[in-house]
């Protein structure tokens, strides 16, 4: 039977590292449901929810749909234009298209920073100062990863199943949506993932590019907290992280078990 | 393109072709944009003032100042060895040490830690920023924890070690990338190979370094590739916990690119730093690549 089981000195070495990593957690929790927070780790005198109800009473409520916007935007609009692209170059024998894609994901280490200037310019011009402009942007800053991410992941559905689909008289579609799709299903997961994440976090481009309070996001609003009630109200920055950090946390748990299956696909194949 | 074999693929080839059109278009986009940074850095736009209108062609000056004004090559030092010691020792090696130690566990205790690990993968970079400085502060965990229990005056490590710190903040975060991905490469070796390896007599440690390594060596290229590039061009955590400095102690290439660019204005000399970050990064790539082609 399974004989490498973890010896008990592995055990705590494990449990310990669990620990070291969830502690800087501790002040964000002590803070955040602390109503006389100071900013320090201590152990507070009251408990109560008073942090969550200022955090929310704001704009939090308008950020919140703006990130949740911007987020789910360009996950989704990332995978429909990845999957719609990456079929066919998983598919079809396109001279160079692996020299292609590497090339690709070359260029997208140029520093978001250093595209940013004429990315500004050109949304400028295209009066796509706003949430769809960040939306487009994000995607396009995605989309050389999420191109090579499901390409790889189409590689590896057997192209037998396709063929067999046919002769029994499924039409293209039909074989993308019945069979491709389901069979990848945990690789678009994590590609739909990555994107939302990254959207959700992302604080350069919606800071340049939302011109006015209504349009921040979750991540400039924090930002510009900061500095606004004259000193730093700790209660309510802890309390509000919490609620910022708080959907990225749930759709890893809804998606959770796709992870290890999606990530098998990541390796292997250049 | 003369698939006969995939006879649903080539009498719609149309559709395909229509279906690539839109990625087509975006990456044309992103290539345009690139076009335009590469552009910009032979000149010597400004982000304001006269020179945001009247900028001149200036050559290769942007390049020259790289190496003869200071900044460049100290932040260039930093970058080295902040992605050295984050990336590719910290997340690398713990990330597969976790995966290693965590395959074939108890489901829960395998649980806790992943959900631990992966929370600070999660959290958002700013919320991390606030975090780690709030607990390298003078008043923080560390320091009430283990500092002051030791009957030693508090440090303040934010300040007085802020590589180091940012160093461990970036493990912190990024390590839950690696070990994902070691664990789903570590799923893949099959069982029968490593039992065989045992029934020979080798160590565990021989297991690992001298059969489940060699195996997976596609996927580490994959993760030091990704996590280098990353790493390379990371800039949230780093700016919001210490702006680079204190001096330029942790004025990494992205912190010092952002610097010039929009702090000082100088767009050309910015885009010029961009454009010896993609070289240094695509020459690391060209290298792991190579790694990942290399028959065994």
């Amino acid at each position: 039977m399974e004989s490498n089981a973890p010896s008990r000195l592995t055990a705590i070495a494990l449990t310990f590292m669990a620990v070291i990593w969830i502690s800087p957690f501790s002040w964000l929790i002590l803070n955040a449901f602390n109503p006389l927070s100071t900013g320090q780790l201590e152990i507070p005198r009251a408990v109560g929810l008073d942090n969550f109800a200022q955090a929310v009473s704001g704009n939090a409520g308008r950020q919140f749909i703006n990130s949740m916007m911007i987020a789910a935007g360009t996950a989704t609009l990332s995978v429909i234009v990845g999957i719609s692209a990456a079929y066919p170059l998983s598919r079809l024998k396109i001279p160079g298209r692996n020299a292609f894609l590497w090339t690709l994901v070359l260029l997208r280490m140029l520093p978001a920073a250093g595209v940013l200037v004429p990315l500004y310019f050109t949304a400028q011009r295209m009066g796509l100062l706003n949430q769809l402009g960040v939306i487009i942007a994000l995607t396009v800053l995605n989309l050389p990863f999420t191109l090579l991410l499901l390409k790889n992941f189409f590689d590896t559905v057997p192209i037998e199943l396709e063929e067999a689909a046919y002769v029994e008289g499924a039409s293209l579609f039909q074989i993308v949506t019945k069979i491709v799709l389901p069979m990848s299903r945990a690789g678009i997961a994590v590609v739909w993932f990555f994107s939302f994440t990254g959207a959700w976090n992302e604080f350069l481009l919606p800071l340049i590019f939302a011109r006015v309070q209504d349009a921040f996001p979750m991540s400039v609003g924090l930002y510009a907290a900061f500095g606004q009630q004259g000193a730093i109200n700790y209660g309510f920055l802890t309390a509000f992280s919490i609620i910022y950090a708080a959907p990225a946390v749930g759709v890893y748990f809804l998606l959770r078990r796709n992870m290890n299956t999606g990530f098998a696909g990541v390796g292997v194949k250049g | 393109m003369k698939n006969q074999a995939n006879p649903w693929l080539t009498s719609n080839l149309w559709v395909l072709g229509l279906g690539m059109l839109p990625a087509i278009l975006l990456i044309g986009v992103l290539l345009y944009f690139t076009a335009w940074a590469f552009a910009f850095s032979f000149t010597d736009l400004a982000l304001v003032g006269r020179k945001s209108v009247e900028w001149e062609w200036v050559g290769l000056e942007n390049f020259q100042r790289l190496f003869t004004r200071r900044g460049f090559l100290e932040s260039l030092w930093t970058t080295v060895i902040f992605v050295f010691f984050s990336a590719i020792v910290g997340q690398s090696v713990l990330g597969f040490l976790l995966a290693a130690a965590l395959r074939g566990t108890r489901s829960t205790l395998r649980s806790v830690v992943e959900v631990c690990i992966m929370l600070g993968w999660l959290l958002p970079d700013i919320v991390a920023a606030f975090l780690w400085s709030a607990t390298t502060a003078q008043t923080g965990l560390i320091n009430q924890l283990i500092i002051r229990p030791l009957g030693l005056p508090p440090v303040n490590f934010i300040n007085d070690y802020a590589l180091p710190v940012v160093t461990i903040a970036n493990i912190w975060k990024g390590t839950a990338w690696s070990y994902l991905l070691f664990s789903a490469a570590l799923d893949s070796v099959s069982r029968e190979v490593v039992e065989a390896a045992k029934v020979d007599g080798a160590t565990p440690m021989q297991r690992i370094w001298l059969v489940q390594l060699p195996i997976i060596r596609p996927h580490i290229a994959t993760n030091m590739l990704f996590i280098t590039i990353w790493t390379f061009t990371y800039f949230p955590l780093i700016f919001a916990m210490t702006g680079g400095g204190p001096g330029r102690q942790t004025e990494t290439l992205a912190v010092f690119l952002y610097n010039q660019s929009f702090a000082r204005g100088n767009l050309g000399f910015g885009s010029a730093i961009s454009v010896a970050m993609l070289v240094i990064v695509g020459c690391l790539s060209l290298v792991y690549l190579r790694m990942l082609r290399e028959p065994k």
